[in-house]
């Protein structure tokens, strides 16, 4: 597989990528998967904590970027389009999984249902490896906020996006977008301190 | 502080091993190259011309609409959902009292001149049959001559001496316009009120009943990604087929939407 930071339009715009893709060129693609692979991975698997179903729709999410590439409208972000399919694609999963498994306390963050899909928190390789760290202490303080403001804050860390762009995927409203983030902050804040 | 959050979390991200699998990664950009490989039709290129044409025509349309209002002296009374349908789908409502009770001044409703008869910019093919409210909302939308003005003050007489007083729905039309329950459902099903849905469906209302723009409840609720909506609506009847002005069926809203599920559950329903 060639590396595809050396390819020729590697200093291209996710834009320009998707638009040379249309184009039929495949080493665009490439780029612009490997450029967001990891933001919209950790983006799945820390909303879902499960990394089976999260590979399941990470290759669901960029079938659909593949397959509907020519719809991109280049006046939206390529993240905001590329965020709000995989936003989608989750939401999809949550309901199926609720309804197969009426995990209706998935809404409402950690409970003990959400702990069977998190599994044992020490048995991951990031936490055995640092453990009593604080960024493993973030990591799983991010993983037991609520939901809406688990989302909302990876949207903002992992796609980079603004409030707005953050409310229109979720179909928030722009104050309640700010409000979750902002708990979220604060609670990832405290978390924090109580480590320190 | 916030700058702090960001990088120690950062930090921890680049320490966490997990990655997605490698297979997978394969998996997408064989897929992705051999798209590549396809000839696609260029879609965003292509579209402006059936846009300038759809624009022109809805604007067309909208001249026919709107002009009887600019020199019908009558002020409207209903909301844009009655006025200018793109389609209407069977009646369920109750149907009219069997004999109404005559009007003063007025000869009975079966003597009165058919509203098909009277005449129309509309030019429509034969209507269904309708409920009263409906037929008075109608001829008050259409028909800015003399004749038609005579029919319609009849029917509003009919409506409000017979049927609202027998139709709750009926009833709160002709006194409150803004509470349309065709519009009500659709509002409930494309915010996915399920609660609100289920209430409405509950009484008597046309589950296929189209907005200005030919949309149904079906339709907001899949273009609006209300997953519970749409299996709601499905299971009352509602049409997975209904197609909006511009042809859009809620399958293609789906689809569009990026909502696999939902255009899941309407190929279940039949949709095509």
């Amino acid at each position: 597989m060639p590396d595809a930071g050396d390819s020729t339009v590697a200093d291209d715009s996710d834009e320009a990528l998707i638009g040379r893709y249309v184009r039929g060129d495949a080493a665009a693609f490439e780029l612009l998967y490997r450029r967001h692979e990891m933001r919209v991975w950790r983006y799945l698997q820390r909303n879902l904590r499960d990394a089976a179903t999260a590979d399941e729709l990470m290759q669901e999410v960029w079938f659909a970027v593949a397959r509907d590439a020519s719809r991109y409208l280049p006046s939206a972000r390529f993240t905001t389009w590329l965020f709000s399919i995989a936003h989608n694609r989750m939401i999809d999963s949550i309901r199926a999984r609720r309804r197969h498994m009426n995990l209706e306390s998935l809404e409402h963050g950690s409970d003990e249902v959400a702990r069977q899909l998190t599994a044992d928190p020490s048995a991951s390789p990031i936490a055995a490896a640092i453990a009593r760290d604080e960024a493993a202490a973030l990591i799983r303080a991010v993983e037991e906020l609520p939901r809406e403001q688990r989302e909302a804050f990876l949207l903002q860390v992992e796609g980079d996006l603004d409030i707005e762009e953050i409310a229109r995927i979720t179909g928030s409203s722009f104050e309640t977008t700010k409000s979750r983030l902002r708990y979220a902050r604060t609670k990832l804040r405290q978390t924090l301190k109580e480590f320190a | 502080m916030s700058e702090d959050l960001d990088e120690i979390y950062r930090r921890a991200s680049a320490l966490d091993p997990s990655r997605p699998s490698e297979a997978m990664r394969r998996r997408v950009l064989e897929h992705a190259a051999a798209l590549a490989a396809r000839p696609r039709p260029a879609a965003n290129r292509a579209r402006w011309r059936p846009a300038i044409f759809g624009t022109l025509a809805a604007a067309a349309l909208a001249g026919l609409l709107v002009m009887p209002r600019v020199f019908n002296p009558h002020p409207p009374a209903e909301s844009a959902d009655t006025a200018a349908p793109a389609k209407v789908p069977p009646v369920v409502a109750p149907p009219p009292p069997a004999s109404p009770p005559p009007l003063a001044g007025a000869p009975p409703f079966a003597s009165a001149p058919p509203l098909a008869d009277a005449p129309s910019m509309n030019a429509a093919p034969a209507p269904p049959p309708i409920s009263p409210p409906q037929a008075a909302a109608r001829s008050r939308a259409i028909a800015p001559t003399d004749a038609s003005r005579e029919a319609a003050s009849r029917v509003d007489a009919l409506a409000q001496s017979g049927a609202a007083a027998e139709n709750p729905i009926a009833s709160a039309q002709l006194s409150s316009p803004p509470t349309d329950p065709s519009a009500a459902l659709r509002r409930a099903a494309e915010t996915g009120d399920i609660q609100k849905l289920r209430a409405i469906l509950g009484a008597e209302v046309r589950i296929d009943a189209p907005d200005a723009r030919g949309r149904t409840a079906l339709m907001l609720a899949a273009a609006g990604g209300q997953a519970e909506s749409v299996d709601v609506l499905l299971a009352h009847g509602a049409d997975p087929n209904a197609a909006d002005a511009n042809g859009t069926t809620p399958l293609k809203a789906a689809l569009a939407a990026d909502r696999p599920a939902i255009a899941a559950a309407l190929r279940r329903a039949g949709a095509r």
